[in-house]
């Protein structure tokens, strides 16, 4: 009884008074920690979980004082339906909006299926003529001939709207031919339905075309004076494919942004490693339990390891980003130091695990540390560090290929700017190729990592 | 001369493996150190080249005390104690010959011995200590691609290295075979009739008779006998050994020398702590 009472005051006391101190501590964090999460949820419905973790444990007290001990389904329960519960709800789980936004997907994943990284192989024959817009007092004559094409206006000159009659000769015959207008300042406009699609003709099979146009309204819309007569231009593009493929622009920008990836992840590995190797042994147990100045020095790097891990990459980067400014440099510190904690955390539990024996043969024949290390620690550590570095490399690749989304170069800076411009195409290519080197490189370290062991 | 004066060790635990010990040996001898498994043999061969800090204590070495060396003062002392261990204690990934030239750490400058740069000097003296342990071709094999008995030749050969006065051996044939600890300890007995001491803890009785000029035993880190390998008889190994022990006759291996049979001592099962 007393004890029951105890605990329905405070929560585990009764269990401590029963002799189980240990018991009691849980229940009292487990309600403490129920209660905190309830509160800051601040849903009331959810204090029942706090409320019957509290019930359970005056009953467990007051059966414990008679000597029986009770299970604990009913407070686990309540901690894990709470937990699960809560989390369900703030990360705003709904599974109904996967489906709900077809249309939305559609719109990103049909052209990230069909990704631009190649275009096909073609070649390209283009032909011009110049019109007067607005008719200055002497036009010059709308017709010109280049390569062997020649293509003459009519009349010389015009107004927006007016309407014009394009021949040809001298073109590729039986070709598809796009006629465009270029305004002087190179804005090409299309001359199709509405000025809005474009306008193509088929060339005849003597290679001469004829079409009629219409000086699109928005001539001038550049113009800084409309009432001064200046040239545009007629274009005649007509294109034929040949055999192969090409990189697209997208294309070149993926390559582009992939070798500085490949690159940004070999020298932060290496910068890593070397920095790794140099912190792991004032952070190895073994090497430093000489007396409270060593295990100082350990302790402390141990600490300053931890802190670097526990921040990612991507947020070292931003720093540096605004350091040393945008571009693979600040990916490159970014992912240094990260490697640097990380490898230095594993080199030095290799170095903790390995045979001490030759360590003590050092010492008995009058070596100092440093021989120590270098005869008896680093033969043994070797094969270990090198296995390491390489999966590092391979992580460091796949990290590289994002640092890029705060700044940092590589692929990531590219993709970034693809996805804000809504160019899925591009993101689709970006896409296969990170994917492409990520299972490379995971083969190729997969592969040496198994013939060092 | 060595002198062992009441040396004592208390590990941090609490665990006393040494308790007031003292013994001299005199240049020449084969002292051989006997006692069960963690009655402070290990121990007490450490403490005498500082691999562990005894608590109290000192040990001599020729009038100099090694206990209150520091340092660099400390590191040249233990040029000239050699040591070779229970389980070689070589690095499994180095060439034999590496193996052997670090037994010269002691002597080599720090830098040019971290650059790997020994002197012709040293190489010589390495490939000339592995001819005398009958390993001259196995020079450039890795340490681990030799047998046992053979990997404790190339311990034995790293402490030739240092130009010992003194060689502790620390159960340096508990890990092979019966047959080779002959071979091993012929080794160190040539050793010491060219003039090193050593002193070396031993498992069996027939290898004490054989090899040991005189014999120590410690039990439960106390030293419980001093004396002439001949006068540790059945009663005084009972006493050694405790009482449950008892003195098995294997039926192999009858030594060179004396063609008594093999001895072991036997341990009742481990109580369950």
């Amino acid at each position: 009884m007393i004890a029951g009472l105890l605990s329905l005051i405070l929560p585990g006391l009764g269990q401590a008074w029963a002799g189980r101190r240990y018991r009691g501590a849980v229940v009292f964090g487990a309600v403490l920690l129920a209660a905190l999460v309830t509160y800051w949820y601040g849903v009331p419905a959810w204090r029942l979980a706090p409320a019957a973790i509290w019930l359970w444990n005056v009953w467990d007290a007051a059966s414990l004082a008679r000597g029986q001990e009770r299970s604990a389904f009913v407070p686990v329960a309540a901690m894990l339906v709470m937990a699960y519960g809560i989390g369900w709800q703030v990360t705003q789980i709904d599974l109904a909006s996967l489906t709900r936004n077809s249309g939305r997907a559609e719109s990103i994943l049909g052209p990230m299926l069909h990704p631009d990284f190649a275009v096909r192989r073609e070649k390209t024959n283009t032909a011009w003529a110049p019109v007067e817009v607005p008719c200055g007092p002497h036009p010059p004559a709308a017709t010109n001939t280049k390569d062997g094409a020649t293509v003459t206006v009519a009349p010389d000159c015009g107004r927006l709207r007016d309407t014009l009659a394009v021949k040809a000769t001298g073109l590729w015959p039986n070709t598809p031919t796009l006629v465009q207008w270029a305004t002087p300042i190179g804005n090409r406009l299309a001359l199709g339905a509405g000025f809005a699609a474009p306008l193509t003709v088929a060339s005849g099979p003597d290679g001469t075309l004829e079409a009629r146009i219409q000086i699109p309204p928005n001539a001038l819309a550049a113009a800084p004076d409309p009432d001064l007569p200046l040239e545009h231009r007629v274009y005649l593009t007509q294109a034929r494919a040949e055999p192969g493929f090409r990189l697209s622009e997208n294309g070149r920008y993926v390559v582009e942004g992939i070798g500085q990836t490949l690159f940004l992840a070999l020298m932060a590995t290496t910068f890593g490693a070397i920095g790794a190797m140099l912190i792991a042994f004032p952070a190895a147990r073994n090497l430093m339990s000489a007396n409270w100045l060593t295990r100082s020095v350990y302790f402390v790097t141990r600490m300053v390891l931890n802190i670097v891990r526990s921040i990612e990459a991507l947020i070292i980067a931003i720093v540096f980003v605004v350091i040393v400014g945008l571009g693979p440099f600040a990916g490159v510190i970014a992912i240094t130091l990260h490697t640097i904690a990380s490898l230095g955390k594993l080199y030095s539990e290799a170095i903790e695990g390995i045979d001490q024996g030759p360590l003590e043969a050092v010492r008995a024949a009058g070596g100092n540390w440093l021989q120590m290390v270098r005869y008896a620690v680093l033969p043994q550590i070797v094969p270990a560090f090198a296995s390491f570095t390489l999966f590092r490399w391979d992580i460091n690749v796949r990290t590289s290929t994002i640092i890029g989304f705060v700044g940092g170069g590589g692929i990531g800076f590219f993709l970034y700017q693809w996805i804000i411009k809504g160019d899925f195409r591009a993101v689709g290519s970006s896409f296969v190729a990170i994917a492409l080197i990520v299972i490379v490189l995971d083969f190729v370290s997969a592969r040496l990592r198994t013939r060092l062991v | 001369m060595l002198s062992v004066e009441h040396l004592t060790k208390t590990y941090p635990n609490g665990t006393t493996a040494l308790k007031d010990v003292s013994f001299t040996v005199q240049d020449g001898e084969f002292l051989v150190v006997i006692g069960l498994s963690g009655s402070g043999k290990s121990t007490l061969l450490r403490c005498i080249n500082r691999l562990i800090e005894p608590t109290h204590g000192r040990v001599l070495l020729d009038g100099v005390d090694v206990t209150a060396a520091r340092g660099r003062e400390l590191r040249h002392l233990r040029r000239h104690i050699g040591m070779v261990f229970q389980h070689f204690n070589l690095v499994r990934r180095s060439s034999v010959l590496t193996n052997v030239l670090s037994g010269r750490l002691g002597y080599s400058g720090t830098l040019k011995s971290l650059l790997g740069l020994w002197t012709r000097e040293d190489r010589e003296r390495a490939r000339h200590a592995l001819d005398r342990m009958g390993l001259a071709n196995k020079a450039a094999r890795r340490a681990d691609s030799l047998s046992g008995g053979q990997q404790q030749r190339v311990g034995i050969a790293r402490t030739l290295m240092q130009e010992p006065r003194i060689i502790l051996a620390d159960e340096p044939v508990a890990s092979l075979d019966p047959v080779l600890s002959h071979s091993i300890l012929r080794y160190l007995e040539q050793l010491n009739k060219e003039g090193i001491t050593v002193l070396c803890s031993l498992h069996f009785l027939d290898l004490v008779h054989r090899y040991a000029t005189r014999v120590i035993a410690l039990k439960d880190g106390v030293k419980v006998f001093e004396g002439l390998p001949g006068e540790i008889d059945r009663a005084k190994f009972q006493e050694i050994y405790g009482e449950e022990a008892q003195e098995v006759r294997a039926t192999s291996v009858p030594t060179a020398a004396t063609g008594t049979p093999i001895s072991v001592p036997v341990q009742p099962p481990a109580s369950p702590a």
